[in-house]
């Protein structure tokens, strides 16, 4: 079944063309790792995905429904599909369980009891239940990204994104992360990974999309594109990032 | 490589990096909070070591012979007539300055707004509120309320009592545009991230506002709001011009009638005491501002510190 089918995705921003038509189908219950040089525009497909960016073309399926027009809003979309950021993006003014809570509470409008009781439940998954009260601002970045995943999770989303988790961390906290990831992938959660992390993709992903130039130039299981890369683009890249 | 490497979860989150103390102590609801911060005896134990201060200093300076037994003898006399003054700022100032802060507040988020109208409706508002003098936009306002009502069927008490109002009033949008370019700077403060966070979970603009932006920007805003409160509480003594008898116009009038007492020091004595009921109003409005702060002070918010 294709949780996601993203058709002819096009954006510019003024005169520098990001995307130049990408077509990705993301089935459910896996996960697609996308990898690709910096500035090629993988951020800005993910953000396509849940809206955030508007698409200049192109349609986006969700469970074959379209959802980049007009009679779809935005706010829906968002609630079916969780997203984690390179930057964590966690509310500063508020504790780790309030910000899971947030959410739940002003997009889902759940009572204040049953909030809490998710927000609980889904900061345990990400083995943070005896820092739920802490700030942001008094966790570790792997600590924060973990409440950025429980916040994304507790709204029960169809497909999570991540663009870049682990970019901004240290090699424990990045550990701390990618094995959260992993036992996310393991119960089924069908995800999309814009990552750099080759030992995690090669683990985890069903499929891989090497992305360049505003395209998807490759794509296929990590077995194919890590060891018989079929571009030249590709195999350069693979090979830099393997040393 | 060989084989996929092992990502099991590390058995203890804790991490060495992360600092283990706790929030502040968060029980009982918010603004039992702020009303227990603003009224503990830290907070008010400086007003009374301030008038301890001023009363062991004078029965010092009484008893050294000084300040003389006429002159402390005037400082009572006058009291009422002050405490009088002082009353009737503190209510002038209960009324412009939220009246200042709700339209800035407007103003403010204005500003930051997508809309072309909206924005160059508050740049407008500022760049003309801020560029009026204070004394010449309370005189405006009162003699333009006077020239309306002099041919209605009001009477002439009303009228007038229109008229110190509309006074008050224009103080009040005076510091409201002072107060829009603090209140804007607090939204730009928070980072675009926050937002995109908010939009991402599926919140809709309006609620993030309230629920992420506004609570942030807020915290940054309090400590210039405490300075522009604090500067515009002193304004309130422009309203004597136009017929309110507040704290600088008793002053006046008592440092005026010392003539009869055949001493310049009663017009001292009389600012003085002005001077010391002006610091007390200051005093207890920036200590609730001071309280507020604390109240709902939060690790990685601390612009606010001190």
């Amino acid at each position: 079944m294709t949780a996601l089918q993203l058709r002819g995705i096009k954006k510019s921003f003024g005169k520098t063309v990001v995307l130049r038509g990408v077509d990705l189908d993301i089935h459910g219950g896996e996960v697609l790792c996308i990898t690709g040089p910096s500035g090629s525009g993988k951020s800005t497909l993910l953000r396509c995905t849940n809206l955030l960016i508007t698409p200049d073309a192109g349609e986006i399926f969700l469970d074959s429904v379209r959802v980049n027009q007009r009679s779809v809003r935005p706010e829906w979309v968002r609630q079916k599909i969780g997203m984690v950021f390179q930057s964590f993006n966690l509310f500063t003014h508020l504790s780790a369980r309030k910000n899971v809570m947030l959410a739940l509470r002003h997009s889902r409008k759940v009572s204040r009891s049953e909030a809490e009781q998710k927000a609980v439940y889904e900061l345990n998954r990400v083995g943070l239940a005896d820092r739920m009260d802490s700030y942001p601002a008094q966790l570790s970045g792997g600590q924060q990204q973990r409440v950025a995943i429980a916040r994304a999770l507790a709204m029960d989303p169809e497909v999570m994104l991540f663009d870049e988790p682990t970019s901004a961390l240290d090699a424990e906290s990045t550990h701390e992360v990618l094995a959260v990831m992993t036992r996310l992938a393991r119960e089924g959660m069908t995800m999309a990974v814009v990552t750099h992390e080759i030992g995690f993709a090669r683990a985890v992903a069903h499929q891989i999309a090497f992305f360049d130039n505003g395209l998807i130039i490759e794509q296929g299981t990590p077995a194919d594109i890590f060891e018989h890369p079929q571009q030249e683009r590709t195999r350069s890249f693979i090979q830099k990032i393997l040393r | 490589m060989t084989g996929p490497p092992d990502f099991e979860l590390p058995p203890s989150p804790a991490s060495p990096g992360a600092r283990s103390t706790p929030g502040p102590v968060r029980s009982g609801g918010t603004w039992i909070r702020v009303a227990r911060r603003i009224f503990t005896w830290h907070a008010w134990s400086h007003v009374v070591y301030g008038v301890i201060a001023v009363i062991v200093g004078s029965l010092a300076l009484y008893e050294l012979g000084v300040l003389g037994v006429y002159r402390l003898s005037y400082a009572l006399l006058i009291l009422p007539g002050i405490l009088n003054g002082f009353y009737t700022s503190l209510e002038l100032v209960a009324v412009y300055i939220p009246l200042g802060f709700g339209v800035g507040f407007v103003v403010g988020w204005a500003r930051t707004t997508q809309s072309l109208v909206l924005r160059g409706l508050g740049s407008a508002y500022v760049d003309f509120f801020r560029s009026m003098p204070p004394l010449a936009l309370i005189f405006f306002a009162s003699l333009i309320g006077a020239v309306a009502l002099k041919d209605t069927s009001l009477d002439p008490y009303t009228q007038h009592n229109i008229t110190l109002w509309l006074g008050v009033i224009a103080l009040g949008l005076h510091t409201g545009g002072y107060q829009a370019e603090i209140i804007r700077a607090g939204i730009l403060s928070v980072p675009a991230g926050q937002t995109e966070a908010a939009d991402a979970l599926g919140i809709s603009r309006l609620r993030s506002m309230f629920t992420v932006t506004l609570p942030q920007a807020f915290r940054v805003s309090l400590p210039p709001l405490a300075n522009e409160f604090s500067s515009v509480i002193k304004d309130s003594s422009y309203l004597f011009i136009i017929g309110w008898f507040e704290l600088a116009g008793a002053g006046y009038s008592y440092a005026s009638e010392s003539y009869r007492y055949h001493y310049a020091e009663a017009a001292l004595v009389t600012w003085f005491e002005v001077a010391l009921f002006f610091f007390v109003l200051t005093y207890i409005v920036t200590r609730t501002l001071r309280g507020i702060e604390d109240a709902f002070r939060v690790p990685g918010l601390e612009a606010a510190t001190l």
